[in-house]
């Protein structure tokens, strides 16, 4: 029972949509606080190249992580100071950061003498839970038998979700990314709160990135998000910035993606570029529903301020 | 109190919209020099290799140009959509669909069609290709105010995976049965664009025809005006009557008419077959920063996408010096993030506070005493 096709693609859509989940729960502190990054693909591939790098030489999978959440905040805070302190077209920045962020994480791992492209995955990910819960009937493989990384990530979606609505924190970010001018009103630090919360989208699509190449695929290839990062943009905005809704697209961004796999087993043939559209397909689906629904206003609840510059000295 | 005072520029002079810039570029080439040193590579080396591939002598020359020619178009896509706050992020896809619409036609005419017959009808499939897929976007954009950002991005990858499907993943017509290796059949000769010089072809006369048709439009006619309108403020635009859907629909229409034609452009005179991965090298999301560079201007789209290709069309020589092609990607990212940059400094004029008079400091150690 335990291997059955069903089974399977459940257990695989939660690892194939944790690093969508952690990439686009970033993200929707970062917008919600009025930050619109579009670098996530950007910042996931560095993530990714820092994050095998240090796997390769440390075989620490914690450390592996932290090194390409690292990357990706300093990538994100390079969108910070253009958007929050110079600000810039925020859509122009965060695709420069996709260009820059693709082109050095390609660079840097095919760089030197035995570039990563050669390399083995150096980080075993094993299972959190012992055998004996992992191995029950239908119930084990697909809540008991991933590794630490799915079940942390369902924790900080309870984490950023509270804090979100039901602390003092979460109520600044929020009313930084609604009303700018009369949250400095009030006396908080918008350029603080907001270079906070894009440090903290980056971290998410770092960790996103390195969780990918390390647990998701395993090894290191040039441009292996493959649009990951987009999906975690448009994800952000189907969840209505909502981190449980993205929690729920994002397992359903992993079915998807596993869904070539599940189909192969159950001997259905649909062409493999296909398989690689439906993501894509269901995005847009969903995006254009939602739009058409009569009361949109309710259900597509951006930050007010998301994407606009605040500048004092204009208040 | 910021020591840093920063107000605004009332009037840009040339020196500060030409100097800015210029000293950006200068940024981004010593950070990319940072970068080479820190890999162990020789930045003087890699900078006199790309001037030699892509700037010095006639060969240089049109390499570069040959590849500035679907910049320029994917430039002016973004440049005429971001006009008026339309975000078409989609001109990645608008060029697959336009390279497929243009190889189907190549292949489906028949050979001996005469070239300005058999190229017009390529350019003219390629426009209707990428217009209709803006069109996905454009449609519910116009009439749902769907966020298009989100839908020409998805339809990006959709057209991707479909220009694989049908070279890798099928048997198509547009897929060259001879061949073991999937490869997009050839077109015929007479599809392929005529040549200028070596391997530049007119192309680049097309490309920069447009991109004057596009300024005189904005400039001087009422579509253009309606344009402009909507971008200062679509508000006041619905205010004065502008219909600002239809003209939404017609300007995202257009933009993904410009991207086809990039896409038309490159299968008749570059890659004379439907080929994925020469055509899948984000032209359209570099078209995009492109568009930003030059301000939304389409004149001003012209000399970034040649200096963007400079640096594109050097990246074949890097592999004879050692160096990883994806430097080039690297270095046009970095010019783009620091010409961004820059542009704080075009609007804004930035110097340090003058120190607060002493009378107002309090005195520390008014007798001299000491400890």
């Amino acid at each position: 029972m335990n291997d059955s096709v069903l089974v399977l693609s459940i257990a695989s859509a939660l690892v194939a949509g944790t690093p969508i989940l952690l990439a686009a729960l970033g993200e929707i502190i970062t917008e919600r606080a009025g930050v619109m990054n579009l670098g996530i693909e950007g910042m996931m591939l560095m993530g990714a190249v820092a994050g095998f790098w240090c796997g390769v030489h440390t075989g620490s999978l914690t450390l592996s992580l932290l090194v390409g959440g690292l990357a990706g905040a300093a990538l994100s805070l390079v969108h910070a100071v253009l958007a929050i302190t110079l600000r810039v077209n925020q859509t122009v920045s965060g695709l420069s950061l996709v260009i820059v962020g693709s082109g050095l994480a390609a660079f840097l791992g095919a760089a030197g003498e035995t570039s990563l492209l050669e390399r083995a995955n150096g980080v075993d990910v094993d299972q959190l839970l012992p055998d004996a819960l992992a191995d029950l009937p239908l119930v084990g493989p697909i809540l008991f038998g991933y590794d630490p990384v799915v079940y942390v990530t369902v924790i900080l979606v309870g984490v950023a979700s509270r804090v979100l609505y039901r602390s003092a924190a979460g109520l600044s970010l929020r009313a930084v990314g609604e009303d700018p001018a009369a949250a400095d009103a009030a006396g908080l630090h918008v350029v603080r709160i907001r270079y906070l919360a894009t440090t903290i989208g980056g971290v998410g699509a770092g960790v996103g990135g390195a969780y990918l190449v390390l647990a998701v695929l395993g090894t290191w290839q040039t441009g292996l998000t493959a649009g990951v990062g987009w999906i975690a943009v448009a994800l952000v905005i189907l969840a209505g910035w909502r981190p449980w809704l993205a929690l729920a697209g994002a397992y359903a961004f992993g079915a998807l993606r596993g869904l070539g796999f599940t189909l192969q087993i159950a001997q259905v043939s649909i062409p493999s570029d296909f398989l690689a559209m439906i993501p894509f397909v269901a995005a847009y689906v969903v995006v254009v529903a939602v739009s058409a629904s009569p009361n949109r206003s309710r259900r597509v609840a951006a930050p007010a301020a998301l994407g606009e510059p605040y500048n004092r000295e204009e208040r | 109190m910021s020591r840093i005072m920063v107000t605004p520029r009332p009037q840009r002079s040339m020196g500060v919209r030409i100097g800015v810039p210029s000293l950006s570029l200068l940024v981004a080439m010593l950070l990319g020099a940072l970068i080479l040193v820190l890999t162990g590579a020789d930045p003087v080396e890699v900078y006199r290799t790309m001037f030699d591939a892509s700037l010095n002598g006639t060969v240089a020359l049109e390499r570069t140009l040959t590849y500035a020619t679907p910049l320029i178009l994917t430039g002016l896509a973004a440049a005429i959509a971001f006009r008026v706050k339309v975000y078409n992020i989609g001109a990645e896809g608008q060029l697959f669909m336009g390279a497929i619409g243009a190889s189907a036609v190549a292949l489906t005419l028949p050979s001996g069609t005469p070239t300005v017959l058999m190229v017009g009808a390529m350019m003219v499939a390629g426009a209707l290709a990428g217009l209709v897929w803006a069109g996905f976007a454009a449609v519910p954009k116009a009439f749902l105010g769907t966020d298009e950002i989100i839908t020409t991005l998805m339809l990006n990858f959709v057209a991707l995976a479909f220009m694989n499907y049908l070279i890798f993943g099928s048997f198509s017509f547009l897929r060259d049965p001879t061949r073991p290796v999937p490869q997009g059949e050839a077109i015929p000769a007479s599809a392929t664009m005529p040549s200028i010089s070596g391997r530049l072809h007119i192309g680049i006369l097309i490309a920069v025809g447009l991109a004057v048709v596009l300024w005189w439009v904005l400039r001087s006619t009422t579509f253009g005006f309606r344009m402009r309108t909507i971008g200062d403020s679509p508000r006041a635009a619905r205010y004065a009557g502008i219909g600002v859907p239809l003209t939404t629909l017609a300007v995202l229409s257009i933009s993904g008419a410009l991207a086809g034609v990039a896409g038309a452009i490159e299968v008749s005179g570059v890659t004379n077959r439907l080929d994925p991965q020469s055509l899948a090298i984000e032209l359209g999301y570099t078209g995009i920063v492109i568009a930003a560079v030059a301000r939304l201007n389409p004149i001003g789209v012209v000399p970034v996408a040649v200096l963007l290709a400079a640096i594109a069309a050097a990246g074949g020589s890097m592999q004879s010096i050692g160096v990883q092609v994806q430097v080039v990607v690297l270095l046009q990212g970095l010019i783009f993030l620091s010409v961004t940059a820059g542009e704080f400094f075009v609007t804004n004029k930035v110097a340090l506070r003058p120190p607060p008079p002493t009378t107002i400091q309090p005195v520390a150690d008014p007798v001299g005493g000491g400890a």
